[in-house]
């Protein structure tokens, strides 16, 4: 079951019922997991994200030039560049 | 277990389910070791409550290897996929489970059975409750539309398992729960493949 995708896979207990001497009765519990494909592949880039808004809030910082300034710079620059709002 | 059965050997796997399970379709009572009938119900800690909300016929056609509702709650409002319904107790008990603002989708492989389980139906006042005739190997509902998917004694049937786990992984939706009793091998896998297939069919 874990193969195939599920969480939280549990063998509960043993029904106590066998239907053959080389089989016996479980009960089985599993969960699909919380978060969905493009969840998982989010939370793996969450390390990049976080440095690039680590990078972001260093450039914007208060500084020489500040906050607002670098803002309408940036808005000046990203305009030349052709980027769409 | 992987699928290693060619389609001829699917095809017998089918048949000599079909042909058991029509005789349990009729009537249940001595054909299993296991649990069946409102006695088989009460001994397995279904809810009372529930059973009493019951025809007692419809009890009679229970069989069933455990409780998969005592694996986890089933709530007001869910959506429940009971594979392999056969007479469709189990479907039946999660519909009145998720009350009138959820429902219970019974499927099952064998025609005789999912006639038993719409004539249970009919005995009974659920408006929640849809029976088809489909495969666990392929599911005829999109991806994420169960919150539960439960199983009575019915994997241990299914030729390729694993590709009926996956069927279950996609209908569920996130966090869906999978609740299942079965009997699983603990002897050894027969060598030969024709052995394998009397083992299903027989």
């Amino acid at each position: 079951m874990n193969e195939t995708g599920f969480v939280d896979v549990e063998l509960v207990s043993e029904t106590g019922f066998n239907s053959s001497p080389v089989t016996k009765g479980v009960l089985f519990r599993a969960r699909k997991s919380a978060i969905s494909d493009v969840g998982r592949f989010e939370m793996q880039s969450k390390d990049a994200l976080l440095k690039y808004q680590e990078f972001f809030n260093a450039a914007y910082a208060e500084g020489t030039i500040d906050r607002k300034t670098k803002h309408l710079i940036a808005l000046g620059a990203s305009l030349a560049a052709g980027c769409d709002p | 277990m992987e699928a290693r059965f060619n389609s001829d050997e699917r095809k017998r796997i089918r048949e000599g389910i079909s042909e058991k399970y029509k005789k349990v379709a009729i009537s249940p009572e001595g054909k299993f070791s296991y649990p069946t009938g409102r006695a088989g119900l009460e001994g397995q800690k279904y809810n009372p409550d529930v059973l009493r909300e019951l025809p007692k016929d419809v009890l009679a056609s229970y069989c069933g290897v455990g409780n998969p509702f005592s694996l986890g709650p089933v709530n007001k409002g869910e959506a429940v996929l009971d594979i392999g319904c056969g007479a469709g107790v189990d479907t039946l008990v999660a519909a009145i489970k998720v009350g009138p603002e959820g429902k219970a989708t019974g499927i099952d492989l064998i025609p005789d059975m999912l006639k038993q389980a719409k004539r249970n139906l009919k005995k009974t006042s659920l408006e929640n409750v849809t029976f088809q005739e489909a495969s666990a190997e392929q599911l005829p509902f999109p991806d994420g539309t169960f919150d539960v998917v439960i199983s009575n004694g019915v994997f241990n049937l299914i030729p390729d398992k694993a590709k009926a786990l996956r069927e279950v992984i996609r209908v569920l939706k996130l966090s869906g729960r999978f609740l299942l009793a079965d009997q699983i091998l603990i002897g050894e896998t027969p060598a030969d493949t024709e052995s394998m297939v009397k083992n299903w069919a027989g």
